[in-house]
């Protein structure tokens, strides 16, 4: 039952600045998820709200109670390691009880809890076992039920699922989802896999080299990414970003993609872009529409035609490749037909599905 | 059938090698119950026409006449021993830990410090030890020779410890101390019990070291007060007879320990070398 909150907390190793300046207000019940590529910063930002790195700046707060100078055993947050560091000389149940053992709570009562903790992750047949004697899925759980009996402030969830199989990540990763609806506590948790991250989080902060480029509902940062890293980050195949030049022609803006590809500016972009004489458009996979299944819109919509390179069916759809000024581009034709390489396809795309991005500093327009 | 004839001839060759290993030791353990003419008998008798426990009678003074005291020279072997094997795999233990968990400056030098003093002769520090002891007035106490053996044993006991803990994820105790743990709780009960065996085995080499010492502790023990087996050993050297027999007993007496020891040891290596389970 609290909330978390990050005042220009700051770390350095030396000269490397692992994270900068953040800052974040985290209100109690909320799953965030910090997401960005490896290196970025997450797990140096998770172990310093629980207090396992010392903090070069910055303030930390938990439950509105400054805890910089508190020890990790204070701070009343669980964590879950990648590698689960579950304690391999004692079994299930004794990891389980363990922090209750330690807080000296009634043996009554550890008991009870550890069976709760049993129950709600399906644990009964192997309370008596040793970690060693299970497989990386319950591994997963025991690490999970050890954080819920301590009934903390919040959960620190550092890459839990990244040692699993993709099967099992995407049925623990339910679980997850659904653990936090019942237990109702503030959840904090890393990951540099974007599906996890859309998929889980009430919010996602992205991050890159320590600094936060984006925070924002799932939904949000799909589809206003503030940046082209945020862009290609977020979303599965990456949005393809292609460079282009802006002409003007008997008083109206052209973006030409490349020589033979042009498509007018659209209205409300026209104030941004007259004065610039390169921009970056991104267009996302699923929005390049072959035209013999192109839903037909009452947008500005534009229309070109390409030479199939490759075609990788994938049942429910299929992704073609061309290439657009140079680049290899990737579009998704969903309720897919056969596609034969080298075959010309027209394509379509509403122009209000095109994102722009300044061409040096890379924000969105 | 070559197979056969490769393998039946490997196994001779290893039989050999083994005799020929262990040729000194049953010569000791037969020369010991039997008496003095016979060892010295040409050419060499293997087996002994009379068995004797005479050498053991007289060394721990069961009829009454003490030739050499060995039952004190065993307490002395015993005391000194563990008592220094305590010491040494205590600071040992918290200096490995340190060098495993904690960045501090110098660390690496440090450690390679430790290390060269390994590297130091013992045998050089004798005379050096002497004159310090002896002005200090701790020459021929077992507290000298205890003080002289934590030092020898606790580069040794660091660097076996270091290597232990480093092979316990770090995450094992920052999991602990999120689950309510101080960094001493989280050592006491994860750490240490996960690195158990291995500070065992490493207990075992640094006792078997004190126990079997002989260079140093022949300078700075000089009286039956702090005299170590070893060194009772060379009581039956007179000064123109050597008694061969009694030398053998309480040869035996120091290995029987040693060599119980190094089984165990040996046991608690392969556990301790192959943490079970750890990397989760
Ligand atoms: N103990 C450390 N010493 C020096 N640099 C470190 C240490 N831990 C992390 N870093 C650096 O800090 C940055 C962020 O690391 P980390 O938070 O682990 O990234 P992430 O979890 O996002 O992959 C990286 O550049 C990493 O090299
Ligand atoms: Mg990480």
């Amino acid at each position: 039952m609290a909330n978390v909150e990050l005042k220009n907390l700051t770390k350095k190793y030396g000269d490397v600045v692992a994270v900068q300046n953040m800052n974040l207000k985290i209100p109690h019940n909320e799953f965030l998820v910090l997401v960005g590529p490896s290196g970025c910063g997450k797990s140096t930002t998770l172990r310093m709200i629980a207090g396992l790195e010392e903090i070069t700046g910055g303030e930390i707060f938990i439950g509105n109670q400054l805890v910089n100078e508190k020890d990790p055993k204070d701070r009343n947050v669980s964590m879950v390691f990648q590698n689960y560091a579950l304690y391999p000389h004692m079994t299930v149940e004794e990891n389980l009880g363990f922090s209750l053992k330690i807080a000296k709570v009634e043996k009554k009562e550890i008991e009870q809890r550890v069976k709760e903790a049993v129950q709600i992750l399906g644990l009964e047949e192997l309370q008596k076992r040793k970690p060693s004697q299970l497989s990386g899925g319950q591994r997963q759980r025991v690490a999970m039920g050890r954080a819920i009996v301590r009934r903390p402030d919040a959960f620190l969830f550092d890459e839990p699922l990244s040692n699993l199989d993709a099967k099992l990540r995407t049925q623990m990763r339910t679980e997850i989802k659904k653990l936090h609806q019942n237990l109702k506590t503030t959840v904090i948790y890393v990951t540099h896999d974007q599906v996890e991250a859309m998929t889980l989080a009430d919010r996602i902060i992205i991050m890159k080299d320590g600094y936060i480029e984006q925070i924002g509902s799932p939904i949000e940062v799909f589809n206003k990414p503030v940046n082209v890293f945020v862009a290609t980050f977020i979303g599965s195949p990456p949005m393809n970003i292609i460079e282009c030049d802006i002409i003007k022609k008997d008083n109206n803006l052209f973006i030409q993609v490349d020589k033979n590809t042009t498509f007018l500016c659209p209205k409300e972009k026209i104030n941004s872009l007259e004065n610039l004489k390169k921009v970056l458009i991104g267009i996302r996979a699923e929005d390049i529409v072959p035209l013999d299944n192109a839903i037909t819109s009452n947008n500005a919509n534009w229309t070109f035609e390409k030479i199939i390179d490759l075609a990788e069916p994938l049942g429910t759809e299929t992704q073609l490749f061309f290439k657009l000024s140079n680049k290899e581009i990737i579009s998704r034709m969903y309720n897919p037909r056969p596609v034969n390489i080298g075959e010309n396809i027209i394509f379509q795309i509403a122009i209000n599905k095109v994102h722009f991005f300044n061409y040096e500093t890379e924000k969105t327009i | 059938m070559m197979k056969h004839i490769k393998k039946i001839s490997f196994w001779f060759l290893v039989l050999f090698l083994l005799i020929l290993i262990c040729m000194p030791g049953i010569w000791i353990f037969v020369s010991a119950f039997r008496p003095n003419p016979e060892i010295l008998a040409k050419p060499a008798n293997w087996i002994p026409d009379r068995w004797t426990i005479h050498q053991f009678t007289q060394m721990f003074s069961i009829n009454g006449y003490v030739s050499v005291p060995a039952f004190k020279y065993l307490m002395n072997s015993v005391i000194i021993s563990s008592v220094s094997t305590v010491i040494a795999i205590t600071i040992g233990m918290m200096g490995g830990y340190a060098f495993a968990r904690f960045n501090f400056k110098g660390k690496n030098k440090i450690f390679l410090g430790l290390m060269l003093a390994r590297a130091v002769p013992g045998i050089s520090l004798s005379l050096p030890l002497f004159i310090l002891f002896a002005k200090i007035g701790i020459i021929n106490t077992s507290f000298g020779v205890i003080l002289v053996y934590v030092a020898m044993n606790v580069p040794f006991t660091i660097w076996l410890t270091d290597g232990f803990f480093r092979q316990i994820p770090k995450e094992m105790s920052e999991v602990a101390r999120t689950d309510g743990c101080t960094r001493f709780q989280a050592f006491w009960n994860v750490e240490l019990p996960l690195a158990g065996p291995g500070i065992g085995a490493a207990a075992i080499f640094a006792f078997l070291l004190s126990w079997n010492e002989y260079a140093l502790a022949s300078i700075i023990t000089r009286t039956v007060h702090s005299k170590t087996l070893p060194i009772g050993m060379m009581d039956y050297l007179d000064e123109f007879t050597i008694n061969w027999a009694g030398m053998c007993a309480i040869a035996v007496v120091m290995i029987i320990p040693a060599l119980i020891l190094t089984f165990i040891v040996q046991k608690h290596l392969v556990s301790g070398l192959t943490f079970g389970g750890v990397k989760g």
